[in-house]
């Protein structure tokens, strides 16, 4: 018992050290933006471990947030920090509405519903040119200081790397947490038979909407951070094919444990790097592998790791 | 405007073709096709080619062929083995048959835009009602309204086509009335292909050849096929000819917008019947 909170803290402390013993930017620049996927992954992996369901279309709220943070700080709608708060409070919104009215759709068509919702948003931006500058890209103006601290911490590698593995943690500690409660359990009962558990007296469709929400505010978090340590933004933050890639990454990291999508996100993006520096031909390698690993491992990275540690187990 | 409503049938006619190879896989199968997009572009390119050297009707043929091999492989390497799967596995398989597929066309074909001149005979225009019209373009309409009759009459009134409706209500019951479900799976993802291939090639002539053209067109074809109701033919061909419309005029009276509409008309209808169009709930 003492293990399973143990080896996380150390897991966590042991990344916080990387950015000291990684000389290396392009390194840090590299596992940064991994930890920013790792982060959209765990929302969409979450929302397949606890509502069962499969969304094609968390770019969208991943987007949404970065286009959010990018509008607000470069119109000066508002102050940098409730933009922030905006960016990830407007897309938990938009999607705890929207499940109410899509998680009723069962299976297939509810991914594609999920698809169409994020390639809407993506149309919006690509072709309102006077709000976001289109198919260019827009790039957010920052201001000098966010939270107390300088922008250049959300801009340097070295620094950006420990805010988003802190924030990344975090977000997993409280999914963990949240996973044993009792709103954790209520959900994945209504995951395994939402009949039985409605016949029991619970009412079903509000828990999976507050899933749906919190897992775009997980992917909105992600876009956040993306938008700020770029500091700019284009329609290809809402393009499905990331809202693919996300779960390409859960899938592979296995969605059983809270952690595997993230470990998928950070195992698929540097193999996209590795692969993208080998050839020009990355994206066949990235399709063939993908298919490899998932006719393999259909429980993924993580489900694989857990039966090896239990099989090591057992042999001691 | 009728111009603008015959165009509308053109397209409509055109994701009609592809939705339907999708709603007999995914009827057999249960599985979303990502690859269909990829297998559509392969078409169109192979059409393309063997067209340019041998002319259109043979590009035709031999595209419609080289599919429907490619689907019988694919349902033996991929459908078949991972049937037991989780769905979300197959359908991330597909989704990497799609990046395998455009960057292999990518590699062979370039990625410049390509067009291909319609076949002779069919490249004139004709007049209605004032205004110019291409033959061509009647002509993909005719051969969609061919393909919906010829896939209706097949079947309704062949024994396979029997087979394969029982199969798309329920597989383990049909497998267990002794139909061979393993092979009509084959059969009917071969189709499905040939299908891809069939509006790929003559797409080639209408929009300009590109390795993303089967991305593009995917998302629109879904859309169809989740409006029409999944496994309904006839949902299909009526969510295909509604959006086909909807598309068109868009582009015509609200550009900014006209890749939404669909989108919108999707969300609409499943708020209105969960099941598709063609599903009553029950």
């Amino acid at each position: 018992m003492k293990m399973r909170v143990l080896l996380p803290l150390l897991f966590a402390a042991a990344g916080a050290l990387l950015p000291g013993l990684v000389g290396s930017t392009l390194l840090m620049t590299l596992l940064t933006q991994a930890v920013i996927n790792a982060m959209l992954a765990t929302g969409v992996g979450f929302m397949v471990r606890q509502n069962g369901m499969v969304s094609f279309g968390h770019a969208g709220f991943f987007g949404l947030a970065a286009y959010i943070v990018a509008l607000c700080t470069t119109n000066h709608v508002v102050t940098a920090e409730f933009a922030v708060l905006l960016a990830v409070a407007l897309p938990m919104l938009l999607a705890f509405l929207l499940g109410l009215a899509i998680l009723r759709i069962a299976g297939v068509a509810f991914s594609m519903l999920t698809l169409a919702v994020a390639q809407s948003f993506y149309e919006l931006m690509l072709r309102w040119r006077e709000l976001a500058n289109g198919d260019d890209g827009m790039a957010a103006e920052l201001p000098p200081r966010l939270f107390g601290a300088g922008i250049a911490v959300f801009q340097t590698p070295e620094s950006m790397f420990l805010v988003c593995w802190a924030a990344l943690m975090v977000v997993l500690a409280g999914l963990w947490l949240l996973s044993r409660s009792h709103f954790g359990t209520l959900t994945i009962a209504i995951r395994e038979n939402e009949e039985r558990a409605r016949f029991i007296g619970y009412e079903t469709l509000l828990p999976r909407a507050l899933v749906y929400a919190l897992s775009a505010g997980i992917a909105a978090l992600a876009g956040v951070m993306f938008a700020l340590y770029n500091a700019f933004v284009t329609p290809d933050v809402l393009y499905w094919s990331l809202s693919g890639e996300a779960l390409v990454m859960a899938v592979i990291g296995g969605t059983k444990a809270i952690w595997g999508p993230a470990l998928g996100a950070v195992i698929f993006f540097l193999f996209k790097d590795v692969a993208g520096d080998l050839t020009e031909h990355w994206p066949a390698i990235i399709g063939g592998t993908l298919i490899v690993v998932t006719v393999l491992l259909p429980r993924g990275a993580s489900g694989s790791l857990l039966a090896l540690v239990e099989r090591l187990g057992v042999r001691r | 405007m009728l111009i603008q409503i015959l165009n509308g049938f053109v397209y409509g006619g055109l994701l009609y073709i592809l939705a339907v190879g999708l709603v007999l896989i995914f009827g057999l199968r249960r599985v979303v096709n990502f690859a269909h997009g990829g297998l559509f572009m392969l078409g169109a390119y192979i059409g393309y080619t063997i067209a340019s050297i041998a002319g259109f009707w043979v590009g035709l043929v031999a595209s419609v062929t080289v599919l429907a091999v490619l689907g019988v492989v694919m349902d033996r390497v991929v459908f078949r083995p991972l049937q037991d799967e989780d769905p979300i596995v197959t359908m991330l398989v597909t989704f990497g048959i799609l990046l395998v597929l455009e960057d292999l066309v990518r590699t062979i074909w370039g990625k410049d835009f390509l067009t291909l001149k319609p076949p002779a005979g069919l490249d004139g225009i004709i007049m209605l009602s004032g205004s110019s019209f291409p033959v061509y373009r009647l002509a993909v309409i005719a051969l969609a309204v061919l393909v919906a009759g010829g896939l209706s009459l097949w079947l309704r009134s062949s024994r396979v086509g029997l087979h394969v409706r029982a199969a798309s209500v329920d597989p383990v019951t049909t497998a267990m009335q002794g139909v061979d479900t393993e092979r009509l799976g084959a059969t009917v993802v071969a189709i499905g292909a040939a299908l891809a291939g069939l509006s790929g090639t003559i797409a080639a002539p209408l929009l300009a050849l590109s390795p993303s053209m089967g991305s593009f067109i995917l998302i629109d074809s879904f859309v169809v096929v989740v409006t029409g109701g999944l496994t309904s033919f006839t949902g299909a061909f009526v969510a295909a000819l509604l959006i086909g419309q909807l598309h068109n005029l868009g582009v015509v009276f609200v550009p900014a917008a006209a890749s939404v509409i669909p989108l919108v008309l999707m969300v609409l209808v499943l708020l209105w019947r969960p099941d598709g169009l063609a599903k009553k709930r029950s």
